[in-house]
């Protein structure tokens, strides 16, 4: 048997179809709501679906949201700007927003700022941190600071004061010593010496930036050599896990050093205290990183966690401006949003939102409002090529010394060497 | 007129010199229905394919245009990039002692259900069981679980009073916990090889046995030059599928290639270039020399193939 068909009715046939096709896609387009993307797990998606919720309810368009893990994220996010099919609101990382604005592909907020864009009680550090070249770009979605996170229920056990916002270096060894005496397999600390917060952290305190604003890396081979020696004396003595323990940690809340209980003590961030804590059996809290000695301060900033930006593409700019300034300013929305993504940058907003906090969630608020002399200036926003550095050389090299193929001097020298390059390249 | 067109195109083809156009009217429907597959064939895959190569010749981020650089990257890959050369190593490594192994264990297996034991069936379903489970997350992970510090294979090693260290995470190990996942994986080469093992002619052995071979000699005699099609056949699909090995390690190691680069694949190192840092043309270029590579094996393979593989017709 053949089939016969006539031009005809191929015609008719396939304009049928493309027919079909445009009538499922049709109303879509008729509706133009907003189109936002972020990226978080379901918690955070609960909560800011509940505030498009409000936003819309009170007679404000329709907010089409989208979720993806943060690997995820970046490329789809990337490939949608290339293919100008970008969202109106786009969650935006301080790793990121100097690379989309100067590209256009992320508008200035400037010129709704006191009209559409309500910020008279915003903090100004946090301000500060969405503007690219003077101009703003970002409206940060909270401040958070790097943390230590502590199991204050092994430290408890073994008699020991669980540390605050003044311990040192020098405490590692101590706690380390009594960790190993207790003889329960967690040791005092994971190991810092991949982390690039911590790193970050350490050499700020010595007067030093990671990166300099002009992207230029700021340690030197003495600073690199010294830091990585300090892990290796941590490790050769048991203060910190073994460098197969910590090679487990592949960046999984669950796969941490806490979460194992290897560790009581860890790099951290404040806002991720209620995550860790939502998985552990033991009780939780935060310190501030470890002080370079006594009465150092000056490493830890309050970062803008997240901002909220607008794509440079948008034909709807000023209707997305509407809608971070209601996420930001709205006393209810703040309530629903709690410090999810850091602590609200709002004065009223914090105010209104204190007595509904969880404990986890008022330890991170308090925490990140009384970091005093611990506190320095914001750095400038990290050149392109960090994230590289961070995974492929400083986790990398990390590796290597502690599982012995590389030693101190020659790590501290090679991470000078190949960072440069990396920034060269990226830069070229 | 308009009326008349239906009847008149099959009238017009008939009527035609043209070979083609009767070609045409006869598989014109075939096409209609193929066109959602050519569709997707052409967009999806040849137009991807094509923008690829002409990518690795640039550089492209994808938020701005792609700028031509010529040659600079294949060139970058060859003299100046430790992160490459480290993932040709491990993948390397990979292949060369996955995929023997792997044969081995299915052709082990395959031999061993094909002596017509009661419940065939079931026990080539679950020998099978791994591979659909394969290259999945689930698997990866659980993985993980069997080989750490205090997973199954130390529990099982503590038994005989040895301490076993924490597979996944020492670099001297982590790889061959993913070799070890992939022969563990032998089951669509195994069923392969039961196929070309029921095509041999039974009256081969009876012959054989008739005249005092044993076991060992008959199957070195009989049975693997009979199968040999099968074997070049498992072998050419088993590398190409190792060369592309990517899930296992990139959940094991949370995408990083940890601990040291030690499973740092070819792949896994592609889709960091690409997706991590948006080198999209390096990326690209690393893809069209992965191309290369599976190319220059499978052929190696065909030109060899004549001197140990026989058909028996």
């Amino acid at each position: 048997m053949s089939i016969r068909l006539g031009r005809r009715q191929f015609l008719m046939g396939s304009s049928a179809l493309l027919a079909a096709g445009a009538a499922g896609i049709g109303p879509a387009w008729a509706q133009s709501p907003l189109r936002l993307i972020f990226w978080g797990g379901q918690a955070r998606a609960d909560r800011t679906y509940a505030v498009t919720d409000l936003f819309e309810g009170a007679g404000n368009p329709h907010v089409e949201g989208e979720f993806l893990a943060w690997n995820d994220y970046w490329p789809k996010l990337a490939t949608q700007t290339a293919g100008g099919t970008a969202p109106d609101i786009i969650q935006m990382d301080y790793r990121f927003i100097v690379e989309y604005a100067t590209r256009n592909a992320i508008a200035p907020l400037d010129e709704f700022v006191g009209s559409t864009l309500q910020l008279s009680d915003f903090d100004e550090d946090q301000l500060e941190g969405g503007k690219v070249n003077g101009q703003l770009y970002g409206i940060s979605l909270g401040a958070n600071s790097v943390a230590t996170l502590v199991n204050q229920s092994a430290f408890e056990a073994i008699g020991l004061a669980v540390p605050d916002n003044s311990w040192t270096y020098e405490d590692i060894a101590t706690y380390g010593e009594a960790f190993l005496s207790a003889g329960n397999g967690m040791r005092a600390m994971s190991d810092g010496s991949g982390s690039e917060p911590m790193l970050d952290n350490w050499i700020r305190q010595r007067g030093k930036p990671l990166y300099t604003p002009e992207g230029k890396l700021g340690p030197e081979v003495d600073d690199m050599v010294e830091w990585f020696r300090m892990w290796n004396d941590f490790r050769d003595k048991g203060y910190i896990v073994t460098a197969e323990d910590q090679a487990l940690d592949n960046g999984a809340v669950e796969a941490s050093m806490v979460a194992m209980k290897k560790a009581a003590l860890m790099p951290s961030n404040s806002n991720q205290l209620v995550v860790h804590q939502s998985i552990n059996d033991d009780t939780l809290t935060i310190a501030s990183y470890p002080r370079i000695a006594p009465g150092v301060g000056g490493g830890h900033y309050r970062k803008p966690s997240m901002f909220f930006s607008v794509g440079g593409s948008s034909a709807n700019k000023e209707a997305a401006a509407a809608f971070i300034n209601y996420f930001i300013n709205d006393p209810e929305a703040g309530k629903i949003l709690g410090v999810e993504r850091g602590i609200p940058c709002s004065a009223a907003v914090r105010e209104a939102i204190a007595p509904t906090l969880s404990e986890q969630d008022q330890i991170a608020l308090n925490f990140v409002a009384n970091l005093g002399d611990l506190l320095g200036p914001l750095p400038a926003s990290p050149p392109n090529a960090a994230g590289e550095i961070d995974t492929s050389l400083l986790r990398v090299l990390s590796q290597e010394v502690a599982f012995g193929a590389r030693s101190a001097e020659d790590a501290g020298q090679f991470f000078v060497d190949e960072a440069t390059a990396i920034l060269a390249r990226a830069a070229g | 007129m308009a009326v008349n067109a239906a009847e008149a195109a099959p009238r017009d083809a008939a009527s035609g010199n043209s070979i083609w156009s009767r070609a045409w009217q006869n598989h014109a429907p075939g096409y209609l229905f193929l066109l959602p597959w050519f569709i997707g064939f052409f967009g999806l895959t040849i137009g991807p394919i094509i923008s690829s190569f002409y990518l690795s010749f640039t550089n492209f981020d994808l938020l701005t245009p792609a700028q031509w650089v010529g040659t600079a990257n294949y060139e970058r890959m060859f003299t100046s990039d430790r992160s490459f050369a480290a993932s040709m190593r491990v993948t390397f490594t990979f292949v060369l002692f996955s995929v023997p192994l792997k044969l081995a264990f299915a052709l082990g297996i395959a031999l061993l259900l094909n002596r017509g034991m009661k419940g065939l069936p079931l026990y080539r379903a679950l020998f099978y069981l791994p591979s659909l489970l394969g290259a999945s997350v689930a698997i990866a992970i659980l993985w993980r679980q069997i080989f750490a510090a205090d997973g199954l294979v130390n529990d099982v090693l503590a038994v005989f009073g040895i301490q076993g260290p924490s597979w996944i995470s020492n670099p001297n190990y982590s790889l061959w916990t993913l070799i070890v996942l992939s022969v563990w994986q032998f089951g669509s080469p195994m069923i392969i090889f039961l196929a070309g093992l029921r095509q041999i002619p039974q009256d081969m052995y009876e012959a054989a046995s008739l005249d005092g071979a044993s076991k060992w000699r008959q199957f070195w005699k009989i049975t693997l030059p009979l199968l040999t099609p099968v074997v070049f056949f498992n072998a050419i699909i088993q590398t190409i599928e190792a060369f592309k090995s990517f899930t296992p390690a990139f959940i094991i190691s949370g995408g990083t290639g940890a601990p040291i680069n030690s499973t740092l694949f070819y792949t896994l190192y592609l889709y960091n270039e690409a997706f991590s840092f948006f080198r999209m043309g390096y990326a690209s270029a690393l893809a069209w020399f992965l191309l290369f590579l599976i190319a220059c094996f499978t052929a190696f393979s065909f030109l060899t193939s004549k001197y140990w593989v026989h058909y028996d017709d």
